[in-house]
């Protein structure tokens, strides 16, 4: 009887292991890349997306080794003992590099090619009809150069998973036990695998790191906009008040007072004259 | 199912004979067809599988065992089931009629084990923490904004000494005062009161000497003292907020009155009578050479012993 | 502590009859297990609590009128605390709100979930799915500036095109012939009153048909897979959800971080520089109206309105015309061709537009 790893393709192994695995390990890196968001640190270039990278190494490994064990589990009825994360995740970013950093430079090349020919087509085209309008002209453009380059990605991204694959196979073969276990038991038994062994721990210390996190996120948070309007007037920092001095202040109220006093006296003789005045008349 | 569903309480009889009644049936959550009836039989509770009956005649079930073989089914096991009421499956009950009596649902495997049930609805509280708190913080400064706004300490001209022509008497400055609010550049009609007082109420409102001023910080910002014989009262009533008036009263003469719950205050702005907890707000106040009267808009709030200022 | 909590449920319980109302809520067998594929509806859900709350909490400072608008709006960026956060993330949220009901129809779609018995749960969704569009839509305007305005002229200019009815919508949308404070007003009421309002009650029916007609379940396994994988919808498919939600709602705020909200200048009847152009999602609407057949008063009708329109009757006929019990995608050769090619379709539109605006000057 042939081993059943035999009945299912290196490229659909590879394709159940590596995608379950990037979705199981997407939300902690997201987590850790709204931290780095947060404090202003962008995560797709410098250190941060150093710190990003070496975060991702754990989460990486810890992922493709739980569903890695799944995928045996359940479609190959096989059992694997030992550190499955680590063995897969090391020839997995082996290949990946070599795979898809020739991918990356092949892609770019097709790219850079098929934009010239694409180019060189359109011009062709509007010297037979000169009015071909701008809207079909980009499309039909951005098709030309894109539908080769989207064949050549995904023919190296079919490459990696073969090859992924294959290594994902040889490990079964030299290190997997077939599992004398049912059906329902082996269901159960990935089931657990998502359970740790003291839960509550578990559940405690994870409570523990969110609400640390959280107070890190407040604090590198910004009050206001990071990228404020160029002509919005923002409120000016207001000027330092001058300390009262109660006897100036009763000096000068005094002073203010008396000349109050004059005035007032001096408008109430006019107002009786005037009024004596009428009263003349 | 070709042949009728078997009753709750219908006899159940083997090749050999009554061996007890029909009190639960078992469906299948996914096929919804009944699986098993549950016969209790000398007060234990069995399942038999559906293929073990023969035929449904009216009230009673016929197996096709015999009774030495019927006492070889498993006794039911409650805790591996749920009632149809606790289960949410489409159609089940239009599908099996088993009133009154109990239609049982296998407790699907994975979740018979309570520790891993607890773990993953803890694990969903953890979640939703990670959700919820973040936000706390930023949603709560948001909403405070505009509730601890600094003081307004700006002077205001709101009018005349000129316009006073008698010791002790309440008299109204209605001025406009604009201000910021929010992105809103408005323009308000307020009022305040002023007395020119004679030397007894300007000893009565200084008793406790001069009045200070304070910022949000408790800094100073201005002292009013007895050499200004002239005195602004806030216009907002120190009992509710009304607006109060200069009022002559049957037995008290001229006194400031407020409408609204009847407090009654002298020139000096003392209480003399009603629910008034303190005697009228004193402003800051400043006359110009020319005679004009400044204030700062000093805002108390109202009801309170003590002055608290909110603005 | 516990023993209060436990007083407080019985007393309730004895009263409503929790215990039931809770399990019949949480114990819903899904037939072949609780699946990562299953979470777009939660997260749509928590997408739009989430629109709920901060939409809220920009009425707290937001002035509905064509004056204050604009200054407002700023006033929330520039000078409330995280109020351009917040603003962000409800600007954000309305993307993640059309990427999700994008990948739940298409869930549903490739998961044949349309089909018998589920029709009547595919129709309510969408007419959600033509309210989360007209949410969009309307919130657009709200800012007031030069972006806001123009993409709603455009808008509405569209909708003008429809034969019988366009004018009279146009109208009734403006709030007169051209665009002013009835436009903002009418567009806020709609925005934050009507279409709430419509989408909860929707959502609501859309959920109770859900739970009369049960989950669809997976398009293959055997009677003894599907059975040993079956749960209950509690814990395990609220799990997944929540751990969905947490990665939905980390992503809006990472948008947020990375591109804040910014104003461009405030609207006026004169564009100026800007070049008109709608919401992302609707660029490749846009870029198809481009196209030469598309122009004149016919092509417009018939890019603008009849198109998306017989798109619309198309899907809401889907589930009367595809009859076939067939629900494996991979055994519907039509429906995944079909589906990739709406999908590429409004990728290349989408990125053409965004190159077409280097031709624009």
């Amino acid at each position: 009887m042939a081993h059943p790893v035999e009945n299912i393709s290196s490229i659909k192994l590879a394709w159940a292991v590596s995608w379950s695995a990037f979705w199981t390990g997407f939300p902690f890196k997201l987590i850790v890349a709204l931290l780095l968001l947060a404090g202003q640190v962008h995560p797709w270039e410098g250190a941060g997306l150093v710190t990003l990278l070496v975060v991702s190494v754990p989460i990486d490994i810890w992922a493709v080794g739980l569903t890695a064990r799944t995928v045996f589990l359940e479609r190959l009825g096989m059992e694997v003992r030992g550190p499955v994360g680590v063995s897969l995740w090391w020839e997995g970013a082996v290949l990946g590099a070599l795979v898809l950093g020739s991918g990356y430079y092949a892609v770019g090349t097709t790219v850079a090619v098929g934009q010239k020919i694409a180019a060189a087509i359109i011009a062709r085209i509007k010297n037979f009809y000169p009015k071909l309008p701008i809207a079909e002209q980009i499309t039909l453009e951005l098709l030309l150069w894109t539908i080769p380059a989207a064949i050549v990605l995904l023919v190296f991204v079919l490459v990696w998973l073969h090859l992924f694959g294959w290594r994902v196979k040889r490990f079964v073969m030299t290190s997997g036990q077939p599992s004398s276990a049912s059906l329902l038991e082996r269901v159960r038994q990935w089931d657990y695998a998502r359970v740790p062994a003291d839960p509550t721990l578990v559940l405690v210390s994870f409570a523990g790191v969110i609400v640390t996190l959280t107070v890190v996120f407040w604090v590198l948070l910004p009050v206001t906009t990071p990228t404020p309007h160029p002509d919005y007037p923002l409120p000016q920092v207001e000027k330092a008040s001058k300390p009262v001095k109660p006897e100036e202040l009763i000096k000068k109220t005094e002073a203010n007072l008396e000349k109050a006093e004059a005035v007032l006296a001096a408008l109430e003789k006019e107002k009786s004259k005037e009024t004596k005045k009428r009263k003349g008349k | 199912m070709a042949s009728p569903q078997p009753k709750i309480k219908s006899k159940v009889r083997c090749v050999d004979g009554e061996v007890g009644e029909v009190v639960h049936v078992i469906a299948d959550p996914l096929s919804l067809d009944v699986s098993h009836i549950v016969v209790r039989a000398n007060g234990t509770e069995r399942q038999v599988p559906v293929s073990a009956i023969g035929a449904v005649r009216g009230e009673s079930v016929e197996l096709t065992c015999n009774a030495a073989q019927f006492s070889g089914f498993p006794e039911l096991k409650r805790q591996d089931y749920v009632s149809s009421k606790e289960v949410e499956i489409p159609h089940l009950e239009n599908r099996i009629h088993v009133e009154p009596g109990e239609l049982l649902v296998p407790f699907p495997e994975l979740e018979k084990n309570c520790a891993r049930r607890s773990f993953f609805a803890g694990f969903i509280n953890v979640i939703g923490a990670l959700i919820a708190l973040p936000l706390v913080w930023p949603v709560l400064r948001y909403i405070m904004k505009p509730m601890y706004v600094p003081y307004d300490n700006h002077w205001i001209k709101i009018g005349n000494i000129s316009k006073i022509k008698t010791e002790d008497i309440g008299v109204q400055y209605i001025f406009k005062k604009s201000f910021k609010d929010s992105v809103l550049q408005r323009e308000e009609e307020k009022n305040h009161w002023v007395v020119k007082a004679s030397p007894e109420t300007l000893k009565k409102i200084y008793t406790h000497g001069d009045i200070p001023f304070y910022d949000e910080k408790g800094a100073v910002i201005w002292i009013n003292n007895q050499t200004v014989p002239y005195v602004a009262f806030s216009g907002k009533c120190p009992h509710l907020g009304c607006g109060y008036k200069w009022r002559s009263h049957k037995t008290r003469g001229q006194v400031f009155l407020c409408p609204c719950h009847l407090s009654i205050y002298d020139a000096s702005g003392a209480v003399l009578d009603g629910p008034a907890p303190r005697p009228l707000d004193v402003l800051p106040i400043q006359i110009s050479p020319s005679g004009d009267i400044e204030v700062i808009d000093v805002e108390y709030k109202a009801g309170k012993k003590e002055q608290v200022r909110i603005a | 502590m516990n023993a209060v909590f436990q007083k407080v449920y019985d007393f309730v319980d004895e009263r409503i009859d929790l215990k039931t109302l809770e399990a019949k809520m949480m114990n819903e067998p899904i037939k072949g297990g609780s699946r990562w594929a299953y979470v777009f509806g939660s997260c749509l859900l928590f997408i739009f609590i989430m629109q709920a709350i901060t939409g809220m909490l920009l009425m707290f400072y937001y002035i509905p009128s064509a004056d204050h608008a604009y200054a407002s709006t700023q006033y929330i960026i520039h000078e409330v605390d995280y109020g351009w956060f917040i603003l962000s993330y409800h600007f954000w949220g309305s993307s993640a709100m059309v990427v999700m009901v994008f990948a739940h129809m298409s869930q549903v779609f490739l998961w044949g979930a349309y089909k018998k018995p589920r029709e009547m749960i595919w129709l309510v969704g969408l007419v959600l799915f033509v309210i989360v569009m007209a949410f969009g839509f309307t919130g657009y305007l709200l800012p007031w500036d030069q972006r806001a305005y123009w993409a709603t002229t455009v808008g509405v200019e569209i909708m003008d095109k429809t034969p019988l009815v366009g004018d009279f919508l146009a109208r009734f949308l403006k709030g007169g012939p051209t665009p002013g404070q009835m436009t903002l007003s009418r567009f806020f009421v709609i925005h934050v009153m009507i279409l709430p309002a419509a989408l909860m009650g929707l959502a609501g029916l859309h959920l109770f048909f859900f739970r009369s007609a049960g989950p669809a379940g997976p398009f293959r396994g055997t009677p003894e897979e599907l059975k040993a994988k079956t749960d209950f919808f509690f814990p395990r498919q609220v799990w997944k959800d929540i751990v969905a939600i947490a990665a939905v709602f980390m992503a809006i705020c990472a948008l947020a971080f990375i591109e804040p909200v910014q104003l461009l200048e405030q609207a006026t009847p004169d564009p100026g520089d800007y070049h008109p152009e709608p919401e992302w999602y609707f660029l490749f609407l846009f870029q198809m109206l481009r196209w030469k057949i598309f122009s004149g008063e016919f092509g417009e009708v018939l890019g603008a309105v009849a198109i998306p329109g017989m798109f619309l009757l198309l899907l809401a006929a889907l589930p009367f015309i595809d009859r076939n019990p067939e629900r494996n995608i991979f055994k519907r050769p039509i429906a995944l061709l079909s589906w990739t090619v709406v999908m590429i379709g409004i990728l290349v539109l989408t990125v053409s537009a965004i190159l077409n605006r280097e031709f624009l000057e």
